[in-house]
């Protein structure tokens, strides 16, 4: 009787700590990073016109401290993808201070003509954040 | 400071000297003795420690072939969107499961959480000594009299691989359909034979990573950039002595 109730006592604590322990881990991810304040959490990944550039909103938002309103609808419209169907969407526009380059100019954010694979993933990265490649095409490696 | 001032300081002894300072002193010492004694024969230490002290750069006019066909790799332009890759596979029948040239990735911390991604585009190096050549039992591949380049005579290979285990550079790969090694030839049969300035990859790059050129050309923007005086300028595995003619450097 006495050893039961210790390990009945055992367990319940044992339950507390792990519960206390997944309790404040979900807090922390939630307080950690909120969609509706900082944008979703999912990396945009553009293909056009190069596979595989990444965009994340936490480093913009939660951690460089910008808004909603910062690139929204003025620089970029809120539907993702609509970037990429412009013609304009290139490095070239880039430097003119259209699109990344209205921060990332050297003065307010790292210049778009340094630090290329920043933001450029490459086809490997694009693979690594989708899963395989649609069309199946190997990778160059056997 | 002459030798009689020289001679007056005292000496420090060789106590305090780490005998890795030790080793190469002696070893310098013997590379020189050897350098006057006869040259690489007889000099104790491999005379390819010299040429790489001189840097991978060839010093200007020392170059074995006209045209001295070359690459220059603009590393940190390279963003892995592998349009070289589709390009070569496009005009060179490369099949899926082999490369002639390649993006190779590297990520490596560069300070307290930050992250840094190097793409490094590959291919054959077409090296001055190229150890493949040395290694194949028929001469299926050679290297090119005039031109340098690193070619495959098909009907002559017998698949024996040996080639693949030699070159540093995994610049080979069996092609199934043709039961012989296949590799990059600097696109000579598809492109440049036929009047092109670029390979395939270096006109496919849209951000100029691959600059293809002539060394003999003093005017290429190949020669110019290597010949950078601020620039570092570096080749893969050196220490092979394959000399390597695909340089690579940070714009």
């Amino acid at each position: 009787m006495k050893r039961n109730n210790k390990s009945v006592m055992n367990m319940v604590g044992l339950a507390a700590v792990v519960g206390l322990l997944v309790f404040s881990s979900l807090s922390f991810a939630e307080e950690a990073y909120d969609e509706d304040t900082y944008g979703p959490k999912a990396p945009i990944v553009w293909t056009k016109p190069v596979k595989g550039v990444v965009f994340l909103h936490k480093t913009h938002t939660m951690d460089a401290g910008l808004s909603c309103d910062s690139c929204h609808d003025s620089i970029f419209q809120m539907a993702a993808g609509t970037a990429e169907q412009s013609a304009d969407f290139t490095m070239a526009s880039l430097y003119k201070g259209k699109y990344c380059g209205a921060c990332h100019d050297g003065q307010m954010a790292f210049a778009s003509n340094t630090r290329c694979a920043t933001c450029h993933v490459g086809v490997k990265g694009y693979n690594k954040l989708t899963g395989p490649a649609p069309q199946g095409k190997a990778s160059g490696k056997h | 400071m002459k030798i009689d001032d020289l001679e007056k300081l005292e000496n420090e002894g060789v106590e305090n000297l780490p005998s890795e300072e030790r080793r190469r002193f002696l070893r310098f010492g013997l590379a020189v003795t050897g350098v006057f004694v006869g040259g690489s024969v007889l000099s104790l230490t491999s005379a390819r420690n010299a040429e790489s002290a001189m840097g991978p750069v060839p010093a200007s006019g020392a170059f074995p072939y006209s045209p001295h066909y070359t690459m220059v790799m603009r590393q940190n332009r390279c963003i892995d969107c592998e349009r070289c890759m589709e390009a070569c596979v496009k005009t060179n029948n490369v099949p899926s499961y082999g490369y002639r040239t390649t993006i190779l990735q590297q990520e490596r911390e560069i300070g307290k959480g930050v992250k840094e991604r190097v793409f490094m585009p590959v291919l054959c190096n077409h090296c001055n000594r190229p150890p493949c050549v040395r290694v194949c039992p028929t001469t299926a591949t050679y290297k090119d009299k005039k031109n340098g380049i690193v070619m495959m005579d098909y009907k002559r290979c017998i698949g024996c691989k040996t080639c693949m285990a030699a070159c540093p550079y995994n610049a080979r790969y069996f092609k199934e359909e043709n039961r012989a090694v296949d590799k990059c030839n600097f696109c000579f049969d598809t492109r440049l034979s036929k009047g092109e300035s670029k390979t395939a990859c270096a006109a496919a790059c849209p951000a100029g990573v691959r600059v293809f050129g002539d060394l003999t050309d003093y005017n290429s923007e190949a020669y110019k950039l290597i010949h950078t005086p601020e620039k570092v300028v570096w080749v893969l595995r050196p220490e092979t002595g394959a000399m390597p003619n695909v340089f690579y450097m940070n714009d």
